[in-house]
């Protein structure tokens, strides 16, 4: 049936973090911006806060307690609940969303092909954060291979009870203060994606290291990180899901499957920074007159501002049909795609309209520095998890399966 | 809980719908257009399966199944041909008003006899030009000693020529301007009604809009249905729930254009290779499905937001988006389906330049985008709702009906 509603736990959630978001992030979020990080106190609050909240629909996935046994007669509602969470952080201060301490990108892949040893060691570490805020990530791009996953020239090599690798890995959230990080290597280029390896590489490995830390045009509160490994040794039980799982494709398969239940996700973040900069522009044009007439009289920005809304709310109704395909287990790459493709150039383009239409003074980094730093933010959501390009590319050879590569 | 999953009923009623448009209205799409009328017997069977009452309440004399269940039969009959809706009584513009603008008694005597097609209406909305001297309607409802004498003329309304009664609203208070009208029923056959001849459009010509002229038409007391202030208020209603229907006809023709374009570039083949395999033949492809998707839940969710009984605004505010998506993007998805067929698109062997012609003018039925969208800011500025703005009066840009 047909329904639009949220439940009662979600809309709770939504307000406790709008709430939140007001009255706390908000106030605090250009100074994070321009220290270029997020202050561990509140981090650490927030964290705690958050557990406590933990239900089995909180979008904070309860990692402590490792992956839940699901009944599969009982439809769950965690990727909805988590597309209404992630766009109401989003709409607070995005760079949080992506700095929250936890296993973030590097989740879905152990979650999804790690064996029971491995979700237990490297998910228990989240355990107990009292003392010590922990990250995970999630090592994907290279230098040469973005979006391309099937490009990627990372080389594993097996020699005895190890994996040797070596290559480069770039543009990795919280990359360099993550405890652990999936990394995706090739045991031969030439053989595709059926030669791709998932290792979990953990920090503190002979021969992996950090290296630049990237100096971003917006999310500059959120470390994202270059990752070098060089000889990089690491032992065999580091390959996620053991040898087994490699068979087929399988290696390449595990990353697909992180992003159709990531695409989503962060499209529903752009859509919050989005409603954040539509949310403005209105208020702005509220309080500004021209020529001794209040701005909405003037029907090109009165439309304006219709159109972003409109926009906006056909990007979220996108998001929300492919979590909620993922909540009833149908199969949701396509659109997954359709709904990052959509918003990310759907709320790219309201932070665009949102600075146009509060003119000038719309750029300002003083008085309206919130709305100047969303415009700076959101630009890479039409590119992280996969350019707008990419997402066409998958979303066309799943509407016409017989095309070939291009 | 969010869901977008269809009821088993809805499920059932599609797959009925389907059959009969794969059996009865695909074939026949060029011999009704240049027929320019819809065949009997297509009007017969959609009127046996009910079709069109499935939206209206039981009171109504309608199957009780929603504005939501009436929008997917709407979908997929205009997936076809978007011109059928129009001759179907149920999706026309005089008996969703009607539906809307009845108390509860009249509508339980009125409505039945109008789903069952036993009566035609027709809604008299707008006129050849903008009143000069006021805001306003020309046409002029003037206090008789009998009731109201109705003088004017009223263009672009549908199904003009099968009616049997007109809804025509009327400028009853000219100082009021555009609140000042009043909404009157008025016999086709009434001393002083003159039909002017059918309109040649540019496009659904299965569908029958034309012109009518009233030279003081006396009607009684009983023909005014409201006025005023209260009457404004259900029109603006009335055009979001109508325009909506229209808009499912736009997201139906969005896929019907969209399943064309990608079904020719599968097969046509350039320099070689199928044209799909150009990265932006494929991506444009990409775009219309993304888009067709967007829409299609955008009008749903309206009608969703009407079902459950939202507040009026929210309900206004969600269809005048929906509206407004689906003409912008119906527009570009016929364009684009013409486009792909490079010069075949052009020629009328191919039904995407069909298409085309019909998103135009299906963009112009109802709401425009345009208001929709002044209707939309409005709501969302928070501003009080202005009947010249949150009207599709002639104003601001002439629609059919």
């Amino acid at each position: 049936m047909y329904e639009f509603e949220l439940t009662t736990q979600q809309q709770l959630l939504k307000e406790a973090i709008h709430s939140l978001g007001q009255s706390v992030i908000r106030p605090q979020s250009l100074g994070w911006d321009r220290a270029k990080d997020i202050d561990q106190g509140f981090l650490r609050n927030f964290y705690t806060m958050s557990s406590a909240l933990r239900g089995s629909d909180n979008p904070l996935e309860d990692f402590n307690e490792g992956p839940k046994v699901r009944d599969p007669k009982r439809i769950s509602n965690t990727n909805r609940t988590a597309a209404v969470g992630a766009e109401e952080m989003a709409w607070a201060d995005a760079a949080i969303m992506l700095s929250l301490p936890g296993p973030g990108l590097g989740a879905p892949p152990i979650r999804n092909s790690g064996t029971p040893e491995q979700k237990e060691r490297y998910f228990s570490i989240f355990r107990d954060m009292s003392e010590q805020l922990r990250w995970g990530a999630y090592g994907l791009t290279e230098p040469g291979a973005g979006s391309d996953v099937a490009g990627i020239r990372t080389s594993c090599v097996r020699d005895g009870t190890h994996w040797v690798l070596n290559g480069r890995k770039c543009f990795i959230t919280n990359g360099g203060r993550a405890s652990w990080v999936v990394i995706f290597a090739t045991v031969d280029p030439s053989l595709g994606r059926a030669g791709h390896r998932a290792f979990v590489v953990e920090r503190g490995t002979p021969g992996f290291s950090v290296g630049k830390i990237e100096d971003k045009m917006g999310l500059c509160a959120n470390e994202t990180a270059e990752l070098v490994l060089e000889d990089c040794r690491v032992p065999a039980d580091a390959l996620l899901g053991g040898e087994s799982a490699y068979q087929s494709k399988e290696g390449f398969m595990t990353a697909m499957k992180t992003f159709d239940n990531t695409r989503p996700l962060v499209a529903a973040m752009a859509c919050g920074i989005g409603r954040a900069a539509y949310e403005y522009a209105t208020e702005f044009v509220k309080e500004h007159y021209l020529l001794g007439r209040p701005l909405p009289r003037y029907a090109a920005i009165a439309e304006r501002l219709a159109r972003m809304a409109r926009r906006l709310e056909g990007a979220r109704l996108s998001v929300w049909k492919a979590v909620s395909m993922a909540d009833h287990g149908v199969p949701n790459a396509r659109e997954a795609s359709a709904s990052k493709a959509l918003a990310g150039q759907v709320a790219t383009q309201v932070c665009i309209d949102a600075i146009e239409i509060c003119g000038a003074h719309g750029t300002l980094r003083e008085d309206h520095a919130l709305l100047e730093k969303w415009f700076r933010d959101i630009k890479v959501y039409d590119i992280f998890e996969g350019t707008g390009q990419v997402q066409r590319i998958v979303v066309s050879r799943r509407l016409m399966e017989g095309l070939e590569r291009f | 809980m969010i869901s977008f999953q269809p009821t088993e009923d809805q499920t059932l009623i599609i797959d009925t719908v389907a059959q009969l448009v794969g059996a009865r209205v695909a074939p026949g799409v060029r011999a009704r257009e240049a027929a320019r009328g819809v065949e009997p017997e297509l009007l017969a069977a959609a009127t046996e399966l009910a079709l069109d009452g499935a939206g209206y309440g039981a009171a109504s004399g309608g199957q009780g199944l929603g504005l939501l269940t009436a929008l997917m039969i709407e979908e997929e009959l205009a997936a076809s041909d978007a011109s059928v809706a129009f001759s179907l009584p149920g999706f026309m513009p005089f008996t969703v008003f009607l539906d809307t603008l009845l108390s509860e008694e009249p509508r339980a005597q009125r409505m039945p006899e109008l789903l069952r097609g036993e009566r035609l209406g027709a809604l008299a909305w707008s006129e050849p030009k903008p009143c000069a001297e006021r805001p306003g309607m020309v046409t002029t409802a003037v206090t008789a000693a009998s009731g109201y004498r109705l003088t004017g003329e009223k263009c672009f309304v549908g199904n003009v020529e099968r009616a049997e009664e007109l809804l025509v609203l009327a400028q009853l208070q000219p100082e009021a301007g555009w609140a000042g009208l009043g909404a009157f029923t008025v016999p086709q056959q009434a001393p002083g009604v003159r039909l002017l001849g059918r309109h040649a459009t540019v496009g659904l010509d299965a569908a029958c809009f034309g012109a009518v002229r009233l030279d003081d038409v006396a009607v009684g007391p009983e023909a005014l249905l409201g006025q005023g202030a209260a009457l404004t208020a259900r029109l603006a209603e009335a055009f979001a729930r109508y325009s909506l229907h229209v808009a499912a006809r736009q997201v139906g023709l969005t896929r019907g254009a969209f399943e064309l374009m990608k079904g020719y570039a599968e097969v046509r083949k350039a320099f070689g290779k199928p044209i799909a395999q150009f990265q932006s033949i494929a991506f444009t492809i990409a775009d219309r499905f993304i888009e067709l998707e967007s829409a299609r839940e955008l009008v749903r969710r309206a009608a969703w937001a009407w079902d459950v009984g939202k507040p009026a605004a929210q309900c206004l505010q969600w269809s005048a988006q929906a509206i407004a998506t689906a003409h912008e993007l119906g527009m570009r998805a016929a364009e684009d389906c013409v486009q792909l067929h490079g010069g075949a698109g052009f020629i009328r062997d191919v039904v995407a330049e069909k298409l085309m012609r019909d998103a135009k003018q299906l963009a112009l039925c109802g709401y425009t985008a345009a208001q929709a969208d002044q209707l939309a800011a409005g709501l969302g500025l928070g501003l009080a709702l202005d009947p010249a703005t949150s009207l599709p009066t002639p104003d601001t840009q002439a629609v059919f009906t």
